[in-house]
């Protein structure tokens, strides 16, 4: 759905690096020099970014845009 | 009796620092590590109120999400602390109110406006949820202390680890310099010129390849057991230098505990046995 706040394993706070990230490797960088770059050394801290399928965009279209449709 | 702690600094940055102590055994290294990783008190987010959540993230994930972001928490506090009692009362409302003017609206951990002006989220661009035009979020979160043995919001560290200094002994007379100690070492810390020696012994992961690729035996790895080298990192809230020093503190207000209630049970017991 969207990039988990911290690690699943480790507890390491990595959603603060997913942006940088995401931009980096959509403009062709290698991922795994991406991850070295923003100082993620653990394996259990790199799948969550290798990992990671961001879903809110497709959820998004199909939510209600306003309290008051909720009562309609 | 004469104690010889050494501590020394080995390397350090924003997140992480590895030191050794040299001198102490096992179980004063365990208290500490545990103590760094689930006994030091940190502020997070304990509850939300949520008056309106249009987002597409259900209340529940939501309030997850906001308490997972780590709080910068107030090392005098803890410093001056005599009871772990004391920090129970102490509360934190963080307010986050925000109407998306347009479409994929990102609501970021910096949007979460706190009232105290030094517990406030140490990331600023934690992306929380993301928001369709229109759509509205207002909430109110109450931070509180904890400890990360009762959730993992409550860690300070996220990694908290010693190891026993490594020793590696090199026969220098035996020495082929065949080079096959160099080619199995997974660190790579062992260089042969004329003869093998190690670099960065420290490194050493004490997996014995060496040893056993040596056609001569000429290497010998061992530890020495009372020094140990220690790796702490921090997710930010108190900054990483503070944790050993916080963790021998409140392991002494723990054992401070332990010792009076030992005095009040031998007392009740004795005022038994008399009456």
């Amino acid at each position: 759905m969207i990039i988990p706040i911290r690690c699943f394993t480790c507890g390491a706070v990595i959603a603060d690096k997913w942006e940088e990230y995401i931009r980096r490797v959509s403009q062709g960088e290698d991922p795994g020099k991406v991850l070295d770059d923003l100082g993620i050394t653990r394996y259990c801290c790199r799948r969550m970014f290798l990992t990671h399928v961001e879903l809110i965009d497709e959820i998004l279209r199909y939510e209600r845009t306003s309290t008051e449709s909720r009562y309609l | 009796m004469k104690t010889n702690i050494k501590v020394e600094l080995n390397s350090r940055n924003e997140k992480r620092i590895v030191f050794t102590i040299k001198g102490i055994n096992v179980a004063l290294a365990n208290a500490i590590r545990r103590v760094i990783l689930s006994e030091i008190p940190t502020m997070a987010v304990d509850e939300v109120v949520i008056f309106e959540n249009d987002s597409v993230l259900h209340d529940e994930i939501l309030a997850h999400r906001i308490a997972l972001v780590p709080l910068r928490t107030d090392i005098n506090t803890l410093y001056s602390l005599k009871n772990l009692k004391e920090l129970s009362e102490q509360e934190v409302v963080l307010t986050l109110d925000i109407e998306a003017v347009e479409s994929g609206t990102i609501v970021y951990s910096s949007d979460l406006k706190s009232t105290d002006p030094i517990v406030r989220p140490v990331y600023d661009n934690i992306p929380i949820v993301k928001l369709e035009k229109g759509q509205k979020l207002l909430l109110e979160a109450y931070a509180r202390y904890g400890l990360g043995k009762d959730h993992a919001k409550w860690q300070a560290a996220c990694v908290s680890a010693y190891k026993y200094k490594p020793i590696i002994d090199i026969d220098e007379e035996k020495c082929l310099a065949c080079g096959e100690c160099a080619k199995v070492c997974p660190k790579s810390i062992i260089k042969v010129n004329d003869v093998a020696h190690v670099e960065e012994e420290i490194s050493c992961t004490l997996c014995k390849l060496c040893e056993k690729a040596c056609p001569v035996g000429a290497i010998r790895v061992h530890w020495d057991d009372t020094t140990f080298i220690f790796k702490v990192e921090t997710n930010g809230s108190i900054p990483v230098e503070h944790l050993p020093t916080l963790a021998v503190h409140i392991l002494r207000i723990r054992l401070l505990d332990l010792k009076n209630s030992i005095i009040s049970t031998v007392k009740q017991l004795e005022e038994e046995e008399s009456a």
